[in-house]
């Protein structure tokens, strides 16, 4: 893609309130995260001709949503995915725009996460039929995220040696940056006897080992270049784009080892290779924290230690506020509420404009204090380039590098 | 067989279920069987269309000895199937077979995931689960032509390391 880097952008940004009972229709809330992402943009409805989502059978689709905003669209897809679909969205927007079909995308998810279809299996998902190649797993016990991903972690901690304590720094980072961010469900700061101290789930998971379920609706919207020089924010420029890169054999990954190793294996030459750039000049990172432990392996996997140092890395002060390449600034899934990977992308959007909605009374107009206790400030002092890295399962991942 | 009850689930496997209906009803025989290529010789689990080696779609069953170790695990805390409840704490392994290991490349082996159970289909209490130690397949018959490949301990030597998730 490297003749793309730079040419295309993320101009808006929005969402809806992170709850545990919207108390509305995932069309409802899909709307007023598209029409704040349009404000926020400065787009009126003529301007906005392409839209994309992603969903698993638990949301609107972009054909119905577009009626209640007033668009008349040339494109839209309605994708089955999950996460790490937000990263390869972006990049598939891109190629619409590029091949002519229209000119800007506005990408949501919306999904009554908690209070309707959870993640986890349970609620409208719990009668489902096991049948096809979930009969080589659901059978005996295991269909949650926690319950597929679990043996990964286990065999990573026998591997390197990686434990619990170390992980858990995941969270504690994350609830610190969750106690500067007014939208977080979760506030409050816990410490790492906080999260090995908590009840069990799937071992080697503790209950704080694991994001928030959560009802809510986020949008993005991509556009070119050319055409954002004329919007109200300051461009989020793409420099590189990986998606939905998988390992070998994605049907039943653990045929193909080594099982701890995960998808950002093969994505990092991809998007660090368009991008031009290493780990060391990457200033924020935003990884999919579904668990403490996908943060670790991702952040690992792509290079920002080396392999088998992700328990460290994460363990260091790194990634917290005020380290040296902070993750997750929101708190993001594991404590501000689970998106499945919008939010993470809209956190690196708002570092790079300056303008994170945090407590600091100026912050609508990029005045920051950069004091990092709880509720105070959450953005980075001078943050030029981020990094997300997406997640769906172990053998499969996205990556977005972009810079202001 | 359309589908069969258990722990409330209700598992499906049609007559159009190419993959995996006779791979359960030989199960049933007590046997656990894969798939191995015509061309190649490789086998693979879960039963699939093609070879994941060479794209050769015609197989052959091929009986396994159904012998392994542990290669990762979990332990479930919190059941999220209702039919799970009153099974916690419970086991899921990652089992190695012995057939196959490393093969083609040093990091691919026949592996396979199931639960550990007591011989008589009880969770194995976690304190004895952990990754090395050895195992064989026991069958737990569901219907006529259906039985669950599950997992039991052996006292045959471990396979490396013994390692479990410190208390």
């Amino acid at each position: 893609m490297a003749g793309l880097k730079d040419k295309y952008c993320i101009v808006g940004v929005g969402e809806t309130e992170y709850s545990k009972r919207s108390n509305r229709s995932t069309r409802a809330m899909a709307v007023e995260a598209i029409k704040k992402a349009m404000a926020d943009a400065g787009l009126k409805a003529a301007d906005v001709d392409g839209m994309m989502s992603y969903q698993g059978g638990d949301s609107t689709t972009a054909n119905w949503v577009s009626a209640d905003l007033g668009l008349r669209l040339n494109f839209y897809m309605d994708v089955f995915g999950g996460g790490s679909s937000t990263e390869a969205l972006v990049g598939l927007a891109m190629g619409a725009i590029e091949a002519g079909m229209c000119k800007t995308v506005a990408l949501f998810r919306s999904m009554n996460g908690y209070s309707d279809f959870r993640i986890g299996g349970t609620g409208a998902r719990a009668a489902q039929p096991v049948r096809g190649l979930d009969l080589a797993q659901v059978p005996f016990g295991m269909r949650s995220a926690g319950q597929n991903f679990a043996p990964t972690f286990m065999r990573h901690m026998y591997e390197y040696g990686t434990t619990s304590e170390q992980v858990a720094a995941v969270r504690v980072a994350h609830s610190k940056h969750a106690s500067q961010n007014p939208k977080a469900l979760l506030k409050e700061r816990v410490t790492v006897q906080d999260v090995v101290g908590s009840r069990w789930i799937c071992k080697p998971l503790h209950l704080l080992d694991c994001c928030v379920e959560t009802d809510n609706a986020t949008c993005i919207i991509v556009t070119s270049a050319e055409r954002a020089r004329d919007l109200k924010q300051k461009p989020a420029y793409v420099m590189g784009v990986a998606g939905r890169v998988n390992k070998p054999r994605t049907d039943f990954h653990w045929a193909a080892g080594p099982i701890s190793r995960v998808a950002g294996y093969y994505a990092k030459d991809i998007v660090f290779g368009q991008a031009g750039i290493k780990p060391e000049d990457v200033d924020v990172t935003g990884s999919y924290d579904a668990f403490t432990f996908t943060t670790m392996l991702q952040l690992e996997e792509y290079g920002f230690c080396k392999k088998g140092e992700g328990g460290q890395y994460v363990s260091s002060g790194i990634i917290e506020l005020g380290g040296k390449r902070p993750n997750n600034t929101s708190g993001s899934h594991l404590c501000e509420g689970y998106t499945h990977g919008m939010s993470m992308v809209i956190e690196n959007v708002r570092q790079l404009r300056g303008l994170v909605d945090d407590y600091c009374p100026g912050w609508a107009e990029g005045k920051h204090t950069h004091d990092y206790s709880a509720g105070k400030c959450r953005q980075v002092k001078n943050a030029k380039i981020t990094m997300n890295l997406g997640w769906a399962m172990p053998p499969t991942g996205s990556a977005l590098i972009m810079h202001n | 067989m359309a589908s069969v009850e258990y722990r409330g689930m209700n598992l499906v496997i049609p007559e159009n279920d190419s993959e995996w209906r006779e791979h359960f009803k030989l199960a049933r025989g007590h046997k656990l069987t894969l798939r191995a290529c015509q061309v190649c010789g490789l086998m693979r689990y879960p039963p699939s269309h093609g070879c994941p080696w060479c794209a050769t779609l015609e197989w052959e069953w091929k009986e396994v000895s159904g012998k392994g170790h542990i290669y990762s695990y979990e332990v479930v805390h919190h059941a999220i199937q209702p039919g799970f409840k009153d099974w916690t704490p419970y086991a899921i392994v990652l089992v190695e077979l012995d057939e196959q290991r490393g093969t083609p490349t040093p990091d691919e082996a026949l592996r396979i995931i199931g639960n550990l159970v007591t011989p008589d289909f009880s969770p194995e209490p976690e304190s004895e689960v952990a990754i090395g130690k050895r195992v064989r397949v026991v069958f737990q018959d569901l219907a006529s032509d259906f039985a669950l490949p599950q997992f039991a301990l052996t006292d045959e030597r471990p396979v490396g390391r013994v390692w479990s998730l410190p208390a």
